[in-house]
Formats: structure tokens, C-alpha cells, sequence
């Protein structure tokens, strides 16, 4: 009796327990939602009305036209003024904030929102140059599906820690004039590596690369060195996810200048010249100088013949042995001038319909950052893509994909580089 | 004192005695007033440039002076070969368009088709660099109009060949570049200086007289008036030979990058994100100045040698050094550099409206608006930005100009030697040598009026351009106007503003054209002064020519054109309508 009345007592304190305890935990999910929802609301009167200057690289036209239509909706949403600061290399803006930090500049700085990745993220983090916790806090962060998704929290391999939010997603896409490559005994499309070092002996003169530290050129040079590293036993292969050391450095390069040795007197201009970008990549093509090349964004290509840039005959592939990709992100400096703006740009930058804006072809033709099933079947409506176009990239084409090595790799690249090949002998 | 304030002192009716002070005064300082405005940015700049170089660099940490950033320099893989390229590139493109414009001049003197040539050739100054470069980069590739032309029924090329030009490591399209556009401004300063009434006229009967005497046109040329000219000459000349050896915007879209020219290397040295690389650029902006120097004093001292060797030639009675061929040569030289222009220049509107247009193809298979269309739409803010900077740079030139003629005139005393010399301070001083200095000046003074550092810096390049335009006009001026209007009663204001300005509206118009087509064209004061946030049509040209399409940068070349240009017409329509009495 006794007994039974106790356990009565206990269940009804352990029931009562519980539901406190639910009650906590909701109530302070809900604490913490409101939180972040206070914050956010804090940010958008703070960062409506405000000038935000926007540091991309400028070199194209369709991306300078995408982030001029970004520009419209901020300004109609939010009355802020996008300014895009166009760049030829953002590691002007990199070295901007780094001289503003240098001259004790600390909280007007001219660098509201740049466009980022890879080793210049890595410069600006190592020397805490960016505005931290704030990209994972943006209310459409969880349409990317952080918990699933690592590639929108780590860009090189080096974790973002909410310095970054991601904008897009590329993959080095190869592109060919069909004309100028027919298939004959001497002239079949490369699709590896080594194919394509045979293909340029055989036709000299028609390939080439944007010289480093272009990040294109970059890119086909980490290409080279993945690749090259293929055959490596395991302890080699891993030093590229490691820091370049004093080393490791001869070791590890060592394939790749015994492959650029052979490469280079086949190349345009015997080598001896290379241009500056891709976006110069892209007319040498056109002018039909260049019978192949490549890109990071894959519906530049159709887009490009759509605009007359490119002639009819080009089609775009993946290399068999593997395509190298990575995340690109939009970060705010620590000393920017209009922080709560630049986040209302981020926020819209990342949002389903401004996604979607990009990823279709005669807009820029980035793929999104979104995960689809995130979304509501009206924001995935959004995305729905018509007839592809044949200079477009097959879908489904990658069929392997390569990660970027550690970024440390890109100055050991480069000033391997510039002391083989940047002067001309 | 001069005669006119005597006058005003004397005159008891002088009513408004204060404001006739405050203009006299202001005018009296004017000069001093446009010294500093050039002297300080450019020293200023300089002495920026000159401490980082020695290790003096607080921002970077570095306090200790020494020869790192020397050390670091010389250690650069490829130097000797940029001293070179610029050494190069610079003395023979120059040498080249001042032979070529002496040529001209000696054949075609006295003859109608030095008018004609002029009249082809004076568009091509208001062309800014870019481009221009951007033009001659569409002709001489290896799938540009040259080729195309005789593609493929004469080469059998099918697809591009592997060409040389442009970025041929020699320099060759950079000095062919330069030289195209250096060409015209030489022979429109000559021709300027021809114009000069009592000059000219001297000239003239001069020549006719060596004719008479049997001399053969060109020989009289080289004998009689390039004596007297050359001296005006000399100013316009080495501002040429400080540009070409310093440029960055021909360079960039022509020249090579393994390695590049030494101005274009400092420019990426700047630019590095690794700031101590600075230090090194620093030193390197130096090493610019001192090679920049050299050349000037190379060039001067090659003039000493010339007279001293070749005087004896002036008076030894020999009239004829095979004058018929060189009045050959000298016609196919003038019709192959209008060609190319012309060649360059239509290639350019056609890639503009191009539809797909497939080597070898001479002609686009279709036309299109699209490209003006597209451009137009991203234009508008640089578009706002160059015409905002111009005017407003132009306009602070032209009154501080005319301040300060009119202090000449009010004084009475023409501008000292020094003051002349300094004018072309800006114009003379490698720009990539103060730039960055200045900017990191301006920097420490006001970081974030972009816009108001822009337009100072410009206003050191349309200055000395402007100041060169009206002053000949201004001293031409005939006195008795002002004496007359004096001796009524009028203040000096009032003669300055109701006399002087409209019987000069048509000249100063010409100058404010002028004006706004150096400031439209100028690339690296306005991405360096604007912390790249300013961008204008030329700074968006040069991004785009090296970039995908040559469509766009073709529209943004027309565009580059055709801002001058509408000035230049304005300048020329305008005085037709308004002050038409005083137009003469």
C-alpha cells in the first residue's frame, strides 16, 4: 500500500520532472531561436540604408551583370547600395585591408563584402583580417545544409569558423572548338593528363595556361600536381593535404616541373608568353589561337557562344581522371564600415531566388551552394532549367572529383614558378 | 606696378574698391598657389617613395634604414631584362615618332597635305592609350585584321597561327603602340608652334627664301626651320620620352609578362599581398626615376652631339641629299601609319557590333547591337564617375590657368623660366614613381573622400596640358581691350570677366576639351588615388582588354573615343553660337 502510494508520488514528481524539464529545453531553444531572431532583426535596421562595398574580381561581364541585378533587389528590399568594387585580382583588396589594418584602422575600413577563396582566405584568416561567427548565423545558411554538407563550412581544407558564406560551386570543366579538334589519328580529344601532353606535342601552338597566380592557372597547375601524384605511395600523396614545408617542397613539385619541362615548348607561344587570365583564355579560343581550354565555371561556355564570344562549334567535357572542385565564398572584413549590411547582402546572395538567378546559363550559370531537398517545392521551382545547350556541359559528365590540396601549396607553386618559368630564358 | 592698377588708383570713380582688392589679391596669389599645387604632390610623393625604398616604413614595422629593399631588387629574377624593355621601348618608340614627324613636316611643308594629314591624324590624340592599344592589339595578332585579310585564299591558314604579336618579348607592339600614338602629338606641337602668327610667318618666308636659293624642300626643312624649332619642341619631346619609358597602359595590353616592363612589375609589386613586397617596389619606383632620368639626360646630351657634329652640315651650301627618294619614302611611311590607324580602327567598330565572326573570316557573319546594349546597361556609374571627375578637375584647371595668366599679364612680368619648367613637372616625373607615394599620403590625410583624391590627382596631369593650351592664346591677347575698358572705370575683375573671357571663350573651350580628354584617359591615377572604388570608362577598358571579350572591349574603346571627341566638337561648334563677334 505504502509502497504503492510512494511509486504513485514518485512517477507523479518524475512526470512533473519531465515535463519541467521539456518545458526548459523548449523554452530555451525557443530563448536561443528568438535570440538569433532578435539578432538578425537587430542587423536588418541597422544594415538597411547603408553603402556596401562589395570587393569582386570585374574581368566578366555576366558576373558583373548578375551582381549589378543583386544590387537592384538589396536596393529595393533593404535600400542598401551595392557598390561593386571590380578587381582584377582580389588580392588587391586582401592587401587593402591588410595595410588599413597596419595603419590602425580598425572600424572604417573600405572593404565591406568580398568575393573569396582558397589562399586568400587563408591569408586573411591567418592574420585575422575577417569578421568571424557571423556567416553561420544568416538565416538562409540552413538551406546549404551545414550538418551534411562539410563543403560549405571548409574552403581549402581549412574550416571556416563562420568567417565565410558560401556563394557557389565549381568544378575545372574543359572546352574544345569541335572544328579545330576532328578527331583524326593525330588530333583526338585529350581527356587525361598525359593524353593531353601527347595531343599538344602532336599539335603545338593550340593550349595553354592563364600564368600564375591567376586562379585559373593556379587551378590547372593543382590539377597537374593531383594528378601527377596519382602512382605516389601514401605518405608522398599526403603531404599535399599538409603545409608546404622547406622539406617537403622539392619532393612533392618535383613531378609536376618534370611535366611542365615537356609541356611548355609545346604551348602557345612556345611558352614564352602566357595570358593573364581565363577570361583571356576564353577570347584566344574564340580568335581560334587555342583549340582547347578550361574553365571553373561550366556555364560560361554556352553562355559565351550564346553572346557570339565563343564560335558555334565548341563543346564542353570533364577529364576522365578527375576534376578538381571547390566552394567559393563571399567574407567581411573585422574593420569593415557597414558589417550589418554586407551580412543582409550575404544573406541575400545565399537566398533560393538569388540562387537560382545564378545557376541559370544566361545569367552566370554557377551551381548553387543549396541543398534541394532544404527547400520548399516552390524555391526548388525556382531552379528548374530548360533545354540544354549544345555547347553545355554534358550533365552528369563528372564522374571523379579532386580536393583542392592545402593552400600553403599555392606560393610554393608559385615561386617555383616564376623562378623556372617566369622569365624567359 | 602696372599701368592698368596705376590707372585704378588714380581713377577716384572707382566704386567696388574692396572686391577690386580681393580679385587682384587672388590673382596675385595664383601662381604661387598652382607652384604648390604641383610641386608638393610630386615632391611629397617622391620623398613617400624614397623612404620605404631605404627601409623606413612604420606601417610594415620596419624603422631601420638600410639597402634591403635594393638588396631585394636586385635579387629579382629577370630585372636587367625589364631595365631593358623599358629602356628600350621608351627611347626608340620615342626616337621613332619624333623621326617619323620630322619626315612628315619636311615633305609635306608648305603643301596642302600637311592640313589634311593633320586634320586625319588630330582625332588620334584624344584617343587615351588603352585604347589605343587595344586597336593595335585587334590588328597585328595572329587572328586579327592583317591576318584575316589575307586569310585564307593567300595563307591557307584555316584556323590562327602561332603569331609573335602582340606581348612579342622584344617590345616590338609596344613600341609600334607608342609610336602611333605619340606620332600625332608631336606633329600637332609642331604644328602648333608653325601656327604661331610672327613665328610661322618668319618661317615661312625663310623656307621660300631656301627654296629660291635652290635648296630641295626637305633639305630647307632640315636646314632652315628645324633649327628654330626644334627648341619648342624640346618640352613636348622628353615628356613623350618620361611617358613611354614608365607607361603602364600599353605595357599591360601589349607588351610580355615573362618578364614585364619594370613600370608594370612595380605596379604588381604594389599590388602584392605580400605588403613587404612594397618595400621592394619602392626601391624599384626609384630605380624607375633614375632610369627615367637618364634617358631625358641621354636624349639631351645626344642633341649636344647632333649640333656639334652636324652644324658644319647647315652652312656647307649642299642642297640635295637625294630629296626625291626621301619624299617617297616619306609618303609611304604617312599612308602606311594612317592605314594601320584606320585598319585598327574599323576592326575596332566591327568587333563592337559582331556577331560571330570566325578567323579567317574578314567580315562578321552577323551584326549585332547586343554589345552596346549590355555594355551600355553596366556603364552607367563609370560613365557618371568620368564625366564628374573630368568636369570637375577641367573646370578647377581652366580658372586656376587663368588666374594665373591674368597675374602675368596684371604684373606684368612674363612667368619665370623655373615656373614654366615646373609646369611640366607631372608630365616629366615617372607618374608610377610619386603615384603610390601620394596616395599613401593622401591616405594618412583623408582615407575616405575617394572621389576629391581623384580629382586631385588628375588635376596634376590636365593641369600642365591645359596651362600649355591657353597660355599661348592668353598672351596673344591683344592688350589694348583691357587698357581701353580700364580707362573707362572697369575694376580688374570686370575687364577680366566682361573683356578678356569672351573674346577667349573659343580657346578656352579647346582647353577644357583638352582638358577632359586627359582626364578621361588617365588609368593608374585613378585606380591608384581611388583605391580602385572610382572606376571610370578607362579603368573598366583596361580591366576588360584583358579579359573574355573583345566585343565589349571594343564598345568600351569606342566609348573612350567618342567622350574627347564630343568635347573636341562642342569646343569647335559652340563658339559659332555665343560670343560670335569676339571669334576670330
Amino acid at each position: 500500500m505504502l509502497a504503492n502510494k510512494c511509486w504513485q508520488t514518485l512517477s507523479r514528481y518524475s512526470v512533473c520532472c519531465v515535463a519541467f524539464c521539456i518545458c526548459l529545453v523548449i523554452s530555451f531553444k525557443s530563448l536561443a531561436s528568438t535570440q538569433l531572431q532578435s539578432r538578425w532583426q537587430q542587423i536588418e535596421s541597422l544594415g538597411k540604408n547603408q553603402s556596401v562595398y562589395f570587393y569582386a574580381w570585374g574581368g566578366d561581364a555576366q558576373i558583373n551583370a548578375y551582381i549589378q541585378w543583386a544590387a537592384q533587389q538589396v536596393k529595393t528590399k533593404y535600400n542598401i547600395n551595392l557598390v561593386h568594387v571590380k578587381l582584377s585580382d582580389t588580392s588587391e583588396a586582401v592587401s587593402r585591408v591588410l595595410a588599413e589594418k597596419s595603419a590602425n584602422n580598425n572600424d572604417k575600413g573600405s572593404v565591406d563584402l568580398i568575393w573569396i577563396n582558397g589562399a586568400n582566405f587563408a591569408t586573411m584568416s591567418e592574420h585575422s583580417l575577417l569578421l568571424k561567427q557571423w556567416a553561420n548565423k544568416l538565416p538562409n545558411f540552413s538551406y546549404t545544409d551545414p550538418s551534411n554538407n562539410p563543403a560549405v563550412n571548409f574552403d581549402f581544407g581549412i574550416p571556416t569558423n563562420g568567417m565565410e558564406a558560401p556563394w557557389g560551386q565549381a568544378s575545372l570543366t574543359f572546352y574544345y572548338d569541335s572544328l579545330a579538334i576532328d578527331g583524326t589519328a593525330n588530333n583526338t580529344l585529350p581527356t587525361t593528363l598525359n593524353q593531353l601532353l601527347s595531343w599538344s606535342t602532336k599539335n603545338p601552338g593550340r593550349f595553354s595556361y592563364p600564368k600564375p597566380p591567376d586562379f585559373l592557372g593556379m587551378s590547372f597547375l593543382k590539377y597537374a600536381l593531383v594528378m601527377l601524384h596519382q602512382q605516389s605511395d601514401d605518405t608522398l600523396k599526403a603531404q599535399l593535404n599538409q603545409p608546404a614545408t622547406a622539406q617537403n617542397t622539392a619532393q612533392v613539385l618535383s613531378p609536376l616541373w618534370d611535366f611542365l619541362n615537356k609541356l611548355h615548348p609545346t604551348l602557345w607561344r612556345d611558352g614564352s608568353h602566357f595570358m593573364q587570365s581565363g577570361a583571356q583564355m576564353r577570347r584566344l579560343v574564340g580568335d581560334t589561337e587555342l583549340s582547347i581550354a578550361f574553365t571553373f565555371s561550366a556555364p560560361e561556355v554556352p553562355a559565351a557562344v550564346k553572346r557570339y564570344d565563343l564560335p558555334k562549334s565548341i563543346r564542353s567535357y570533364a577529364m576522365q581522371d578527375g576534376s578538381l572542385s571547390n566552394t567559393h565564398f563571399v567574407a567581411i572584413p573585422y574593420n569593415a564600415s557597414h558589417q550589418q549590411g554586407a551580412q543582409l547582402v550575404a544573406n541575400f546572395l545565399l537566398s533560393p531566388e538569388a540562387q537560382a538567378q545564378k545557376q541559370k546559363a544566361p545569367i552566370w550559370g554557377d551551381k548553387s551552394v543549396l541543398i534541394q531537398s532544404t527547400l520548399t517545392p516552390q524555391q526548388q521551382a525556382l531552379f528548374k532549367t530548360t533545354q540544354p545547350h549544345p555547347s553545355a556541359l554534358p550533365l552528369n559528365s563528372i564522374k571523379r572529383t579532386l580536393s583542392e590540396p592545402h593552400p600553403s601549396w599555392v606560393s610554393a607553386i608559385m615561386q617555383g614558378w616564376q623562378a623556372r618559368y617566369g622569365v624567359s630564358q | 606696378m602696372s599701368v592698368v592698377s596705376n590707372k585704378l588708383a588714380a581713377s577716384p570713380a572707382l566704386k567696388p574698391h574692396k572686391s577690386a582688392d580681393m580679385f587682384s589679391k587672388l590673382v596675385k596669389l595664383s601662381p604661387r598657389f598652382l607652384l604648390a599645387l604641383l610641386i608638393l604632390p610630386v615632391i611629397g610623393g617622391l620623398i613617400s617613395v624614397l623612404l620605404p625604398a631605404f627601409g623606413y616604413a612604420p606601417v610594415l614595422e620596419h624603422t631601420t634604414l638600410g639597402l634591403h629593399g635594393f638588396t631585394m631588387l636586385m635579387q629579382t629574377p629577370g630585372l636587367t631584362h625589364m631595365v631593358m624593355l623599358s629602356v628600350g621601348t621608351g627611347l626608340i618608340s620615342t626616337l621613332l615618332a619624333f623621326v617619323i614627324t620630322l619626315m612628315i613636316l619636311a615633305a609635306f611643308f608648305n603643301s596642302p597635305w600637311l592640313n589634311r594629314i593633320q586634320r586625319l591624324l588630330s582625332p588620334i590624340l584624344v584617343i587615351p592609350h588603352a585604347a589605343a592599344a587595344i586597336a593595335v592589339g585587334f590588328l597585328i595578332a595572329p587572328s586579327g585584321m592583317i591576318s584575316r585579310l589575307v586569310s585564307p585564299w593567300f595563307s591557307g591558314w584555316e584556323l590562327a597561327p602561332n603569331g609573335m604579336f602582340p606581348h612579342d618579348s622584344f617590345g616590338i607592339s609596344i613600341i609600334l603602340g607608342l609610336t602611333l600614338k605619340e606620332l600625332p602629338f608631336l606633329l600637332l606641337m609642331a604644328l602648333g608652334v608653325l601656327a604661331q602668327p610672327e613665328l610661322g610667318k618668319k618661317l615661312r618666308q625663310q623656307h621660300k627664301v631656301a627654296l629660291n636659293l635652290g635648296y630641295c624642300p626637305m633639305t630647307a626643312f632640315f636646314k632652315v626651320i628645324l633649327p628654330s624649332l626644334y627648341p619648342l619642341l624640346r618640352l613636348p619631346i622628353l615628356a613623350v620620352l618620361a611617358y613611354a619609358s614608365a607607361s603602364v597602359e600599353m605595357p599591360l595590353i601589349l607588351g610580355p609578362n615573362t618578364p614585364p616592363t619594370l613600370a608594370v612589375a612595380i605596379m604588381h609589386w604594389f599590388n602584392d599581398v605580400d605588403l613587404n613586397l612594397r618595400i621592394k617596389a619602392s626601391a624599384g619606383a626609384l630605380l624607375q626615376f633614375v632610369l627615367t632620368g637618364g634617358l631625358l639626360a641621354l636624349w639631351l646630351g645626344g642633341e649636344k652631339t647632333i649640333k656639334a657634329l652636324f652644324s658644319d652640315l647647315l652652312t656647307n651650301g649642299e642642297r640635295e641629299y637625294g630629296g626625291v627618294y626621301w619624299q617617297k619614302i616619306t609618303t609611304v611611311l604617312t599612308v602606311f601609319v594612317i592605314g594601320f590607324i584606320l585598319l585598327s580602327l574599323i576592326g575596332l567598330i566591327m568587333w563592337s557590333v559582331a556577331g560571330f565572326w570566325r578567323f579567317p573570316a574578314a567580315l562578321p557573319e552577323q551584326l549585332t547591337l547586343l554589345h552596346f546594349k549590355s555594355a551600355l546597361m553596366q556603364m552607367q556609374n563609370p560613365l557618371f564617375n568620368t564625366l564628374a571627375i573630368g568636369l570637375v578637375t577641367t573646370l578647377f584647371a581652366i580658372i586656376i590657368t587663368l588666374l594665373c595668366l591674368e597675374s602675368e599679364q596684371l604684373s606684368a612680368k612674363p612667368m619665370s623660366r623655373f615656373t614654366s619648367l615646373i609646369i611640366y613637372l607631372p608630365l616629366l616625373v615617372p607618374s608610377i614613381a610619386f603615384l603610390f607615394g601620394l596616395v599613401w599620403l593622401q591616405q594618412l590625410v583623408n582615407n575616405q573622400a575617394a572621389f576629391l583624391n581623384v580629382v586631385f590627382t588628375h588635376l596634376l596631369f590636365v593641369l600642365p596640358y591645359v596651362f600649355l593650351s591657353l597660355a599661348s592664346s592668353y598672351r596673344r591677347l591683344d592688350p589694348r581691350f583691357a587698357h581701353v575698358a580700364a580707362s573707362l572705370g572697369a575694376t580688374p575683375c570686370k575687364v577680366f570677366l566682361h573683356v578678356k573671357l569672351p573674346q577667349l571663350f573659343a580657346p578656352i573651350l579647346i582647353a577644357a576639351a583638352l582638358g577632359l580628354a586627359i582626364s578621361f584617359g588617365q588609368y593608374l591615377p585613378t585606380l591608384l588615388a581611388g583605391g580602385g572604388r572610382i572606376a571610370t570608362i578607362t579603368t573598366e577598358a583596361v580591366t576588360l582588354a584583358n579579359g573574355a571579350s573583345r566585343r565589349t572591349s571594343a564598345v568600351y574603346a569606342i566609348m573612350q573615343m567618342a567622350l574627347p571627341l564630343i568635347g573636341f566638337i562642342l569646343a569647335w561648334v559652340l563658339p559659332k553660337y555665343f560670343f560670335k563677334s569676339a571669334h576670330r
